[in-house]
């Protein structure tokens, strides 16, 4: 419910109630003016009887009898509601009532009982009621259609400023230029809108430019303590001391560490800060068969079976050639270091996707999690855990679509890359006959677009 | 072997310049364009090493004077990893190999060895090491006169050793040579193993034992003697 049908609501509530008041009031009000009325102009007559009376103008009564309700015998006096049958019409009509006595000279007195009818004011009360119940009808349904059009009119502004709220990206470091709304509420919003996101860009900025920074600052240290220690390594001392040269090496291994997981960091911030922005067209295969033959030892050494197919090459994908060569060594290096001696490795690439299966040993947890910074299927692992942070990062980049599967055994992970997801194409589809396979089993994974 | 080296950050210099000099290089440095400018314009070099993010000026830009020069100097381009672009740029310009920050100095070695090697055409064409010889237009390695069959991969193995004689190389270095730049090493330290193995072995098949010297913890090392 929004705000405008929640107080159209409120008023339409005091409305119905304030009429039903107002049309008891009214009823009441009109039916007591109405009888009082009646009831004067029966003693108006009653006056002028009873002076024809003491003039000795009246008829006998047996003559005024034919005129008049008169007895002889004594009626109880005064006002009172009767109901009497009309004749021609056969109906019992209300009549207001007014007996009082009389003295007829030469006759004794006569009770004389005088009548008019209450129809006329039943109408006028029914006309007062229809138009009252038309007004209230009519107000009702303008206070509806006005609310309707307040709504379409007056919070225009507020519909905008909250479609732009939606849409806002503080990665596009703009802040927010909302314009003053004829409404002083809605333009007073929007100035602490365009005042809060301002200062949220501000501080962003300033967050990311200390970030840019340190990450310059310290490569260069890091290079010249990498190179320092490569050369303390060479020193001969270090060799006639077999406790010391572990020492430096492993100081030097921890160095390379540091500078790969700085490097990895920076990349990651790079890419949200969008400072890739000359994408070109990447021989993607060509790419791919590159990075493996560059992989070729490691695959040997873990004893892995690999297979690689790309349909209709060649494959060019628009990007930055560095976030392509990124994106496949994440890949490629993900399929390698989770996978198991003797394993298998699959790559299929093709115009729109690449995918990359490999066996491994059952993960447990959300696959929505993988893609974590700093997360490691194992904790003690030298790596840091950003490969699939940087593939998501680079995927949504660029729009493509990234899905994780978990095959039936839990045994087989697969990535997928969808390089323009376009109409959704149902996962787990073997793509065109050469698609290199083993033990195909899917069951429907999680799956999740970046 | 004359080397220029053009790099703005001094302690990075002086281990670069330690190191050249170890290798057996005449090395002269420069820190920014100015001073090196003025070195291309005074001395001719075998190989400039050159930073592309300079305080005064764009490498590239010294490429290009360089170039200009029609100056027969090998050059080798030092870049950070974000400048890619660059890198590219770099190569189109003629510039031989580039190398992306921070590198393992014996990999520098084994960068400078190759594009000299591809530059001295009146020099010798063959690499000797005690009882080795490698002719490398020819991928061809002998011991004592008597050819030895090695894969690409110990081939490689064993040029990158050359490259740094005496010198102690750790796994990771020998590991991102053979397997590219962004390898995790503590993956790939099983597979030089192997690969050294084999190539010792078949050294020692040749009777060119103890060449390859394992420097405990450390990594390995070609020695002299």
């Amino acid at each position: 419910m929004n705000l405008l049908h929640a107080t159209t609501r409120y008023y339409l509530f005091l409305a119905l109630l304030l009429f039903a008041v107002g049309s008891v009031g009214l009823y009441h009000g009109i039916n007591w003016a109405l009888r009082t009325e009646v009831s004067e102009q029966l003693t108006e007559r009653r006056r002028e009887l009873l002076a024809k009376a003491h003039a000795n103008q009246l008829p006998p009564v047996s003559q005024l009898a034919i005129l008049l309700d008169v007895s002889r015998t004594p009626r109880p006096v005064g006002f009172r509601d009767t109901l009497l049958l009309d004749r021609t019409e056969q109906e019992w009509v209300p009549h207001r009532q007014l007996t009082f006595p009389m003295v007829v000279r030469g006759e004794g007195p006569v009770w004389v009982s005088l009548r008019k009818s209450l129809v006329e004011a039943e109408d006028l009360l029914g006309v007062v009621l229809v138009v009252m119940l038309s007004v209230l009808a009519l107000l009702l349904a303008g206070t509806v259609l006005l609310n309707r059009w307040l709504s379409a009119r007056l919070w225009a502004p507020f519909r905008h400023t909250l479609a732009v709220l939606r849409r806002y990206d503080l990665q596009q470091h703009q802040a927010l230029a909302l314009p003053p709304a004829p409404v002083a509420e809605f333009t007073e919003l929007n100035q602490a809108l365009n005042g809060f996101s301002q200062r949220l860009v501000a501080d962003y900025e300033s967050l990311r430019e200390f970030t840019a920074n340190a990450a310059h600052e310290t490569q260069t240290p890091l290079a010249i303590m990498q190179a320092q220690l490569e050369q303390l390594l060479q020193v001969p001392a270090l060799a006639e001391d077999p406790a010391a040269a572990p020492l430096v090496a492993d100081l030097y291994g921890a160095t390379l560490r540091l500078s790969r997981l700085h490097q990895a960091l920076s990349l990651l911030s790079k890419i949200e800060n969008r400072q890739f922005a000359q994408a070109q067209p990447v021989r993607l295969d060509q790419l791919l068969e590159e990075r493996i033959t560059q992989l070729e030892p490691l695959f040997d050494a873990r004893e892995l079976r690999y297979g690689l197919n790309i349909a209709h090459a060649p494959v060019v994908v628009q990007m930055h050639p560095g976030l392509a060569d990124s994106l496949l060594q994440n890949l490629l290096q993900n399929a390698v270091k989770h996978n198991v001696r003797g394993g298998e490795l699959a790559i299929f690439l093709s115009n729109t996707e690449l995918i990359v299966t490999n066996t491994g040993p059952a993960v447990a947890g959300d696959p929505a999690r993988f893609f974590e910074r700093f997360r490691k299927h194992n904790a003690a692992s030298e790596s840091p855990g950003l490969g699939l942070s940087i593939v998501q990062q680079i995927c949504g980049y660029y729009g493509f679509g990234l899905e994780y599967q978990l095959a039936e055994s839990g045994t087989q992970h697969r990535l997928r890359v969808v390089f323009a997801p376009g109409p959704a194409v149902p996962a787990g589809r073997p793509s065109g006959p050469n698609r290199v396979a083993f033990g195909e089993k899917k069951q429907p994974g999680a799956v999740f677009d970046v | 072997m004359k080397i220029l080296l053009i790099e703005d950050e001094a302690a990075l210099r002086t281990a670069l310049m330690g190191s050249l000099k170890q290798a057996g290089y005449l090395v002269e440095a420069a820190a920014d364009c100015a001073q090196a400018y003025e070195k291309i314009g005074l001395y001719q070099y075998d190989c400039v090493l050159l930073d592309l993010t300079l305080p005064d000026g764009s490498g590239l830009d010294l490429l290009r004077a360089l170039k200009a020069q029609k100056s027969p100097a090998g050059v080798l381009i030092i870049t950070a990893r974000d400048a890619l672009t660059d890198k590219i740029t770099g190569l189109d310009l003629g510039a031989d190999d580039y190398l992306i920050k921070p590198f393992h100095l014996s990999e520098l070695n084994a960068r400078l060895r190759a594009i000299i090697r591809r530059r001295q055409f009146q020099g010798q064409q063959q690499i000797m090491f005690r009882d080795l010889v490698v002719l490398p237009e020819l991928a061809e390695v002998q011991v004592r006169g008597e050819a030895l069959t090695l894969t690409k991969k110990e081939y490689d193995l064993l040029l990158y050793l050359l490259a740094n004689p005496g010198r102690v190389l750790t796994k990771e270095a020998i590991a991102e040579h053979l397997c590219g730049d962004a390898v995790d090493a503590a993956d790939s330290f099983d597979f030089i193993y192997t690969h050294l193995k084999n190539l010792r072995k078949k050294l020692q098949e040749k009777g060119a034992d103890n060449y390859i010297r394992t420097m405990y913890g450390v990594g390995y090392k070609l020695s002299h003697e």
